[in-house]
């Protein structure tokens, strides 16, 4: 009977070790294990449609390494252990490098399967410090700025540039992301001189937002700015609830806040005075392969992409394979080292990661955008000087 | 006194919405002892429905007379798809049904429109605000008072002055006493999911006038709602859900008022133990409901 299981075993391992070899003799596979469903399908689908685009760019133009490149997605469906199941399902199918999901909860078990298999992993999009080699392992990377360069962007926009010196802020309490960014908004913001006036606390999903503002009038001050750190619908609700009683403060939030559909439900009337640090902005003016990159997107998808996320799932492509060809093998540790060694020019800002030691962090460069109108107005990258630690 | 005012606008605002949404569930329970957990669905479908029409430049209230109808004929289609091909056999299938039609409309909508939110029209009237004895509230609120007001008190009507309220009450009392006194079934079934389509709808336009958009998930909070306050209120009684309704919304609105900012993060954590606490004085709900009937 062991010996049985003892040969089936090699013979399973000797059938997926000959699948592996001969995926990766004709062409270079990326994994997504990205998730088109659920909760974290807004994020995600941007992601995985952008990367494609790299794919077929790639490809039209000889490919890596002289190989084609292939994308398979395997749907993650917003659940952690789908995910963790999709990224093993596409290392048997012989993927080099994995695409994780946009976040740290549903992408982190795709980077530990992908760092299991001695492969590297890079998250499209998340943004939270938790998404890092320290506790994911020396192969794995995040696309993303942490949420100490978005934080410390948007304190150092409010307080050096605007010169605003009080702030009112509201954490949503829904996922480590909304929680963290406040976190190092607060902490920037008071290191620079800043006064918090109140810190208020919010449940995603609740559209009532009357309990903090009356707390908010009972306060009797009005602060310079306003720091919102929610998630999906809920913050066009909070702004839509504080510019109806009067509140004009300027709003000032982090990359979930670029969301087209906010945009256009805030509308003319309140989509005004509201800023945000983000990844990148969908015009030239961000960057000279901007436009390159939205005609190429318009030909394979047939329409221009509804949100600035598309470019993040192009860059992970793109980081890629700069950085196979600069290790010239996709063997885990030679990309990982290309990675960490390499400064790259992305479409979401300059990206220079540290060491494995120093977690991998992603040293970047951020977009402040402005809603006037209900319509977002580009002013520029930005680079804080000094970061929070995570 | 402003802010018990601000205060008292905010419960019976809420509370209405969630007693409207209770209503919707408790309706189709009563009489076929299953919960519908395709309901929150019917709210995402009035959304969509508003979406979509967003461009044709019909005035607002039309679209929302459309959006209801979408709702209602939705609803009715629950019955037709989910309920009644397994209604005879077990609670099991139907639960099964009913959670698979609410993930066909859910992936429907995220695939042949988008997983990233949409956004709704809303009249200017929902954003405007006015001031009652000093508290500023947005005029949206006072609208979901007042129609939560009309429609409960149409509904008190229907089911006690008409004869098909009669008849769906008969039928949530004792539904095989019901039939064979010549109550039509399938006819009470339909109508009950009808109502229940239509509640979803005005509840689905009122709610997504707070938020602006509308996404494949937006039913699931509602639904939670529903549930929770039918389950306070009484799960056989419609008084039961309206009661449960505002009582949840009062709970919701106290805590959030009260509670430190330590503790405001664990709200949802106090909520369902003030819930448990009312399940183990009153295990039936605060109000019971009539005391027969099998489940048919």
């Amino acid at each position: 009977m062991q010996i049985t299981t003892k040969s089936l075993a090699s013979l399973t391992a000797l059938l997926l070790l000959a699948g592996t070899a001969s995926a990766q003799d004709d062409k270079i596979i990326i994994g997504g294990a990205m998730c088109l469903t659920g909760v974290q399908a807004p994020l995600d689908t941007p992601g995985m449609k952008g990367a494609e685009v790299a794919v077929k760019y790639l490809n039209d133009n000889g490919g890596l390494l002289g190989k084609q490149v292939e994308f398979i997605n395997v749907d993650g469906k917003s659940d952690p252990v789908t995910v963790g199941n999709a990224a093993v399902e596409l290392i048997d199918k012989g993927a080099d490098l994995i695409m994780a999901p946009c976040d740290f909860d549903f992408g982190s078990p795709a980077s530990r399967e992908a760092q299991e298999a001695g492969i590297v992993g890079i998250s499209a999009c998340a943004s939270d410090p938790l998404y890092s080699s320290w506790s994911l392992g020396d192969k794995q990377f995040t696309l993303s700025m942490w949420n100490t360069t978005m934080g410390a962007t948007a304190a150092d926009f409010a307080f050096k540039e605007k010169g605003w010196k009080t702030a009112y802020v509201v954490t949503d309490q829904f996922i480590a992301y909304t929680k963290s960014l406040s976190k190092y908004f607060v902490d920037q913001f008071k290191a620079n001189g800043g006064e918090i006036l109140l810190e208020d606390t919010y449940t995603n999903g609740d559209n009532n937002f009357s309990a903090q503002l009356a707390r908010l009038q009972a306060l009797g001050k009005k602060p310079d700015v306003i720091f919102l750190s929610s998630y999906g619908q809920d913050i066009g609700v909070i702004i839509r609830a504080l510019r109806e009683v009067g509140y004009d403060a300027p709003v000032l939030g982090g990359d979930a806040y670029d969301d087209p559909g906010m945009h256009a439900a805030l509308g003319e009337s309140l989509g005004n005075n509201v800023f945000f640090v983000t990844h990148t902005f969908m015009t030239p003016d961000a960057h000279p392969d901007m436009q390159k990159f939205l005609d190429l997107y318009q030909q394979m998808h047939g329409a221009a992409p509804d949100t600035a996320f598309v470019a993040t799932g192009w860059d992970t492509v793109m980081l890629m394979a700069e950085a196979v060809k600069a290790a010239g093998s996709t063997e885990g540790g030679a990309v990982a080292k290309a990675l960490e060694d390499g400064k790259f020019k992305l479409l979401t800002g300059d990206l220079d990661y540290g060491t494995t030691e120093e977690g991998h962090v992603p040293n970047k460069a951020a977009v402040m955008v402005e809603l006037k109108g209900g319509k977002p107005t580009f002013l520029g990258w930005r680079t804080p000087e000094r970061l929070p630690a995570p | 006194m402003t802010f018990a005012i601000q205060f008292v606008i905010d419960v019976l605002s809420l509370g209405g919405a969630y007693a409207l949404m209770a209503l919707g569930l408790v309706i189709v329970y009563g009489i076929l002892r299953l919960v519908n957990f395709a309901y929150g669905e019917l709210i995402m479908v009035a959304g969509y429905t508003m979406f979509l029409f967003s461009g044709s430049g019909l005035p607002w209230l039309v679209m929302a007379a459309v959006a209801v109808i979408m709702a209602v004929l939705a609803g009715i289609a629950t019955d037709y798809v989910a309920f009644r091909p397994v209604r005879a056999k077990s609670v099991t299938a139907v639960l099964i049904t009913s959670f698979a039609f609410s993930t066909l409309l859910q992936n429907a909508a995220l695939l042949f429109i988008s997983p990233r939110p949409q956004t709704v029209p809303l009249p200017a009237l929902f954003s405007q605000t006015v001031t009652i004895g000093g508290a500023i509230t947005p005029l949206r609120n006072l609208i979901t008072i007042a129609a939560a007001v009309i429609l409960l008190a149409l509904f008190a009507l229907l089911m006690r002055r008409t004869v098909l309220g009669i008849a769906m009450r008969a039928a949530a009392t004792n539904f095989t006493m019901a039939r064979m006194l010549g109550v039509p079934a399938n006819l009470i079934i339909s109508s009950a999911f009808a109502i229940s389509g239509f509640l979803a709808g005005v509840v689905g336009l009122l709610w997504i006038g707070r938020i602006g958009t509308v996404v494949p998930g937006i039913g699931l909070e509602p639904l939670l709602v529903a549930f929770i306050a039918t389950v306070i209120g009484g799960m056989r009684s419609l008084s039961g859900a309206v009661i449960g309704g505002f009582l949840l919304a009062l709970i919701d609105t106290t805590l959030n008022y009260t509670l430190s900012q330590d503790l405001l993060k664990f709200r949802d954590a106090f909520t369902f133990s003030l819930v448990i606490l009312i399940l183990l004085w009153r295990p039936e709900g605060l109000v019971k409901g009539p005391a027969t009937g099998q489940r048919t």
